[in-house]
């Protein structure tokens, strides 16, 4: 029964054969490579930003200018000339893009999400996505002219400001390019709600509104709230809108002051310039970043401050959004 | 209702059958003429797992070459599981996990040293619902050939997979249309044709008449029951009626992946030893 | 008791109309926000209000008011026949917009004898490949891999020196007609004989072929150029005849709609020549032909500078970005939903790339400088940098959405395909890739946009401020957005903001809003099949 002629072949390893073998090895290697990307972002941004502090540099072999770790996160003033390397004065800006945007994006964001999730018809939402899907694909170049082309006059006409920079500005378009994001997270969040909530508080006897405000959103909230995290992080890394709208000059900020926390809150102030983490990025490069030097590794320094930043928000909303899809699961 | 109303009954809903009249015969029996059938496929003690649940329990039975075997059972008694175990499709599962032997020519595909890809070469397969690939037809029937660069003779050979598979003759002049523009009968014939093409020894069919209207299901009953004349036919079905009329060996399993009883069809029909069995078949369960 | 039966009562819906009032409002704030400035941008860029009253009121008469009228007449037929109108319009326009962009290519960046050469050396390998699949062989597949290899590489060594040492040359238009036009007449040759029969194959094959020599020929005797008119021919003439004539055979109830293009191309026409005869005065707008190909870039000046260098920098990072990032990020794609186990590294590599789709730009910057720059020691600011970095930073773009295409593909596809008996690199290649192309392609063109709009990262890998037009690896790259921003920060000024800036935008926007709508138009047309 067993005869050599009819199991023949049956051992041939097509699963084994080369061909397949090195069509498996190319897309692992693909796969690979994001990992790779990964551990190079985190490897680079570490090893260079050692280099800028006094503690780590002797070690790397970096004779010359360094900063120390109190100068770095408790230093009032930002500069190369001095120079002075505090960076919480660019945080600070960042903090303030990153609430004035936040306080746009997410009331409309998360209205648009409702409008989108629960009232629009077929016909207005295959209108209103496309709509919102413009907002979030004009690079941020061209927001960053619309801001100081456009409403900054806009600005200084009802509240007067002085010159063609300010945080506000930046902080609107920041807003427009960030609200797509909520909507579309947190749509999600809410379609992903069971109908039988919704039949139920029908059921009850409760208006669209009842069970909009009273059944969905409380339903969706966390992934609502991942939104929010997911949207801020992009503000905070959102570089060319802010650089251009925000100007580049770096603002005084004692983080050791309690009053220098509260002017964060201060609509005044964000009628004034102010330069974030990422417009530093950008203002640095005008030095020689390529031999190395100071200017160089702050840049590291700050990236890696944002990088720190942006990734530990990402996982937050991450953590957040998987919450609440192994609740409907 | 007895089983042999049964079987009367459907007898007649196909129209103009040319095997009504043989029925109560079995359409086993003609084949049985030509004496024992010998062993292609046999499991020895065939258990299988998704993670924690068993979806198959110790199956042991013997499958005849050039014979039409059914495997019938409530859903979620394993009889698919089981069809899909023959040809390692069980493999493509990350959490599947098989225990004891599946021999195919004597040989247990679940050896180190068997490819699955190689094994399924020869084990055709179709499936409960039509998938032809959105390719011409002749694409369609030539994919597993050029699978394999078996392609000298190509036009030949499309063409008489798709007589075999009855379909030549209305599709003869559209070979270049898509295989998604013909109907669902049609398309699963084309599926067949497809299986067939590469000459395997064996065809897995799994409920391949159970998406498809009463015509197109009499159809592909007919060609079945051809297809047996060269090919060993393993065939899932739900549908008792239709075990009874295309099969000559029954297997049936219960829930729990339970082998209950696998005799030849008509034993099964008409005298079952199992109580179980009898309870099933005449509908008083499942 | 007795009012009870009179009713239920009402249940007040007056906060809720008023909510969904509010949300319908917030729906629209920002979309409408962006509408009022691209109305600004657009105003300041082309400057309708300078041109005569007479000029509006011809274009009114000529081009607008039939526009209305057929584009009216047309919705009323039916929705379709409208669409294959606006088709019928954008088509050409898009169209024509990118050969001019491959024109470009080709006047300043290739010369079309290194072109030539290197199509020449990468025929032989590719007609080996042929061969060698035609043949009934028994070839070690690795022997067949490596044959291939070794004759691509000796090919690209040895081929382009011989064929620029050549004595004689064909004319820039006739390469292209050989390199370009040869293989389009084969592909939609075959294409049409698989559609109508092979009859029409070979005629529209030899159309193809003979259309693109004419339109050297016209490009040269109207001053337009041989290359732009070999390139407008086969790139925007082609598509634009294939649509017409996919339209009148197989749409032939929808054939009327194709009255709107006419209508606009006549009325556009008829328009140019009676302001042109009665003296009328166009707007002056920023974005003119100047603007367009001028390659000045410096000076106070708003009216002397062009984006030219922009524009061929862009297309030029666009296809590096593409060359490295499509094959590797759908190849990840593929590996982590056909391949991958389920392990603790496939679910940290998954968790992996979706942390770095939101990693900034800027720090993708980052690495691109410190990887390449200072690293790797390339030059600063060059082609190959400016695209390498854009590449990773659109890679976890390229994979995600290459996922979630490659998860539409049904899996009874790929049922049908092992039952066959097929390998996995079988499946992957006959099956899933082919179903899931539509998918792939909409991702990695949203995703090629969202690269070209991308100037942070350039700006970090320290690319030049001044750039010129690039014709090498090595080259300075610029871009559109690099541009705009040097403008914007070198001369800040309302004077500049208003009117070279606006102009700028609505070049780089027009680029980008046509590839998102493409992208937007083939996920349309494959979902509904």
């Amino acid at each position: 029964m067993s005869g050599d002629g009819a199991t023949e072949g049956l051992t041939r390893r097509t699963q084994n054969s080369s061909r397949e073998l090195l069509a498996k090895a190319f897309f692992f290697g693909c796969a690979a490579l994001s990992v790779a990307t990964t551990l190079s972002i985190i490897g680079l941004l570490v090893y260079e930003a050692a280099k800028f502090f006094t503690i780590s540099a002797p070690l790397l072999g970096i004779e010359g200018p360094t900063a120390t770790l109190t100068e770095f996160f408790t230093g009032s003033e930002w500069g190369l000339q001095g120079p002075n390397l505090g960076v919480m004065p660019l945080v600070a800006v960042t903090l303030m893009v990153t609430i004035g945007s936040g306080l746009i994006a997410i009331p409309l964001g998360v209205a648009t999400a409702l409008y989108l999730s629960e009232y629009a018809s077929e016909r207005a939402r295959s209108y209103l996505k496309p709509a919102l899907e413009i907002l979030a694909g004009v690079p941020s170049i061209i927001y960053g002219i619309f801001a100081v082309a456009y409403i900054t006059p806009v600005l200084d006409a009802f509240f007067g400001v002085d010159g063609l920079f300010n945080v506000a500005s930046a902080c609107i378009v920041v807003g427009i390019m960030i609200l797509p994001m909520v909507a579309s997270v947190s749509e999600d969040a809410m379609q992903a709600v069971p109908d039988d909530l919704r039949q139920a508080g029908y059921g009850m006897g409760a208006t669209k509104y009842d069970v909009s405000t009273g059944v969905v959103v409380p339903a969706a909230a966390s992934g609502i709230f991942s939104s929010f995290i997911l949207a801020l992080s992009r503000a905070i890394g959102e570089t060319m809108a802010v650089t251009l709208a925000g100007g580049s000059l770096a603002r005084e900020f004692d983080p050791t002051s309690i009053a220098s926390y509260l002017s964060l809150f201060d609509p005044d102030s964000y009628l004034e310039p102010g330069m974030t983490m990422t417009a530093a990025m950008i203002q640095l490069l005008t030095g020689d970043v390529t031999g190395g030097g100071l200017a160089y590794r702050s840049l590291f320094a700050v990236g890696l401050v944002l990088f720190v930043i942006t990734l530990a928000m990402n996982v937050l909303s991450d953590l957040i959004a998987r919450h609440y899809q192994e609740d409907y699961q | 209702m007895s089983n042999a109303d049964q079987r009367t009954d459907v007898s007649e809903g196909s129209s103009g059958d040319e095997y009504a009249v043989s029925v109560p015969e079995g359409r086993g029996r003609d084949r049985d003429a030509d004496g024992e059938a010998s062993t292609i496929i046999e499991s020895r003690d065939l258990s299988v797992w998704y993670n924690d649940n068993q979806a198959l329990r110790s199956v042991s039975m013997e499958i005849p070459e050039k014979r039409v075997t059914a495997m019938v059972g409530p859903s979620g008694c394993g009889k698919s599981t089981y069809l899909r175990s023959i040809n390692r499709m069980n493999d493509l599962i990350d959490a599947a996990r098989v225990e004891g032997e599946m021999l195919f020519n004597g040989k247990n595909v679940y050896d180190d040293d068997v490819d699955p890809v190689a094994l399924r070469r020869r084990i055709g397969m179709v499936f409960q619902q039509p998938n032809p690939f959105p390719k011409s037809i002749y694409d369609n029937v030539a994919y597993g050939l050029r699978l394999q660069d078996r392609t000298e003779n190509l036009d030949e050979k499309v063409e008489q997979a798709l007589r075999k598979a009855a379909l030549w003759d209305e599709v003869k002049d559209q070979l270049d249309q898509s295989g998604l523009d013909l109907s669902g009968g049609q398309q699963q014939r084309l599926c067949i044709a497809r299986a067939i093409a590469v000459d395997p020894e064996v065809v897995l069919m799994d409920e391949p008449a159970s998406a498809l209207d009463p015509v197109a299901t009499s159809k592909i009953e007919d060609l079945i029951d051809e297809m047996a004349e060269e090919y060993t036919v393993v065939i899932v079905t739900h549908n008792m009626q239709q075990a009874a009329r295309i099969s000559d060996k029954t297997a049936v399993f219960l829930t729990g992946g339970e082998l209950v009883e696998f005799d030849d069809t008509e034993k099964i029909f008409e005298n079952p030893e199992n109580e179980r069995v009898e309870d099933y078949i005449t509908g008083k369960f499942g | 008791m007795s009012e009870a039966y009179e009713g239920f009562g009402r249940v007040s819906r007056r906060i809720g109309t008023l909510f969904r009032g509010v949300l319908f409002a917030s729906t629209l704030a920002g979309i409408l926000t962006l509408a009022v400035l691209l109305v600004y941008v657009a105003n300041d860029a082309v400057r309708p209000l300078t041109a005569d009253p007479g000029w509006h009121l011809t274009f009114f008469l000529t081009l607008v008011l039939p526009t209305i009228g057929v584009g009216w007449w047309s919705y009323q037929r039916s929705y379709g026949t409208l669409t294959t109108g606006l088709l019928g319009t954008v088509l050409p326009a898009v169209a024509a917009l990118y050969a001019g962009g491959l024109a470009a290519l080709f006047i300043d960046v290739i010369p079309t004898l290194v072109w030539l050469s290197f199509v020449v050396a990468l025929a032989v390998p590719a007609a080996l490949v042929v061969g060698l699949a035609r043949t009934d062989r028994d070839v070690p597949f690795l022997a067949e891999l490596a044959t291939v290899l070794a004759v691509t590489v000796g090919s690209l060594l040895v081929i382009p020196g011989l064929v620029q040492s050549l004595p004689t040359v064909p004319a820039d238009w006739m390469v292209l007609v050989l390199t370009l036009g040869i293989p389009e007449a084969i592909l939609l040759g075959r294409w049409i004989g698989g559609r109508w029969g092979r009859r029409d194959g070979w005629i529209a094959g030899v159309a193809i072929l003979f259309g693109s020599a004419v339109g050297g020929v016209i490009g040269m005797t109207t001053g337009l150029g041989a290359i732009p008119g070999v390139a407008l021919a086969l790139f925007a003439a082609v598509p634009t005849g294939l649509y017409v004539a996919i339209v009148a055979r197989e749409r032939p109830e929808r054939r009327i709609g194709l009255l709107l293009p006419a209508v606009i191309v006549g009325g556009a026409l008829a328009g140019e020549l009676l302001v042109g005869a009665l003296g009328f005065a166009g707007p002056e707008s920023w974005v003119d032909w100047g603007f367009l190909t001028s390659t000045v870039q410096r000076g106070a000046d708003p009216g002397a500078v062009g984006i030219y260098s922009g524009v061929v920098g862009t297309i030029l990072l666009m296809f590096v970005v593409a060359a490295i990032a499509v094959p590797a990020g759908v190849g990840a794609a593929v590996y982590l939903e056909e391949y991958a186990p389920d392990t603790t590294l496939t679910r940290i590599i998954d968790v992996n790339i979706s942390n770095l789709a939101g990693v900034p730009s800027v720090v993708y910057g980052l690495l691109g400088l410190g990887l390449f720059v200072r690293y790797a020691g390339q030059p600063t600011g060059t082609l190959l940098v400016g695209g390498a970095t854009l590449a990773l930073l659109v890679f976890p773009i390229v994979i995600i959405s290459s996922r979630e295409a490659i998860r539409a593909v049904p899996d009874s596809a790929r049922q049908a395909s092992y039952g066959m008996g097929a390998t996995r690199w079988q499946t992957v290649k006959n099956v899933v890739l082919p179903r899931a192309f539509p998918g792939i392609l909409t991702g990695t063109i949203l995703a090629l946009s969202r690269a070209i709009g991308e100037t942070a990262p350039l700006l970090v890998i320290g690319a030049a401020q001044v750039f010129g037009v690039p014709n090498s690896w090595d080259s300075a790259i610029g871009a559109m957005p690099l541009q705009l921003y040097v403008w914007a920060s070198t001369y800040a000024s309302p004077a500049f903001y208003t009117t070279v800036l606006a102009a700028g935008i609505v070049v780089l926007l027009t680029a980008m809003l046509s590839m998102n709508s493409i992208a937007i138009y083939v996920r349309n047309h494959y979902e509904q099949r």
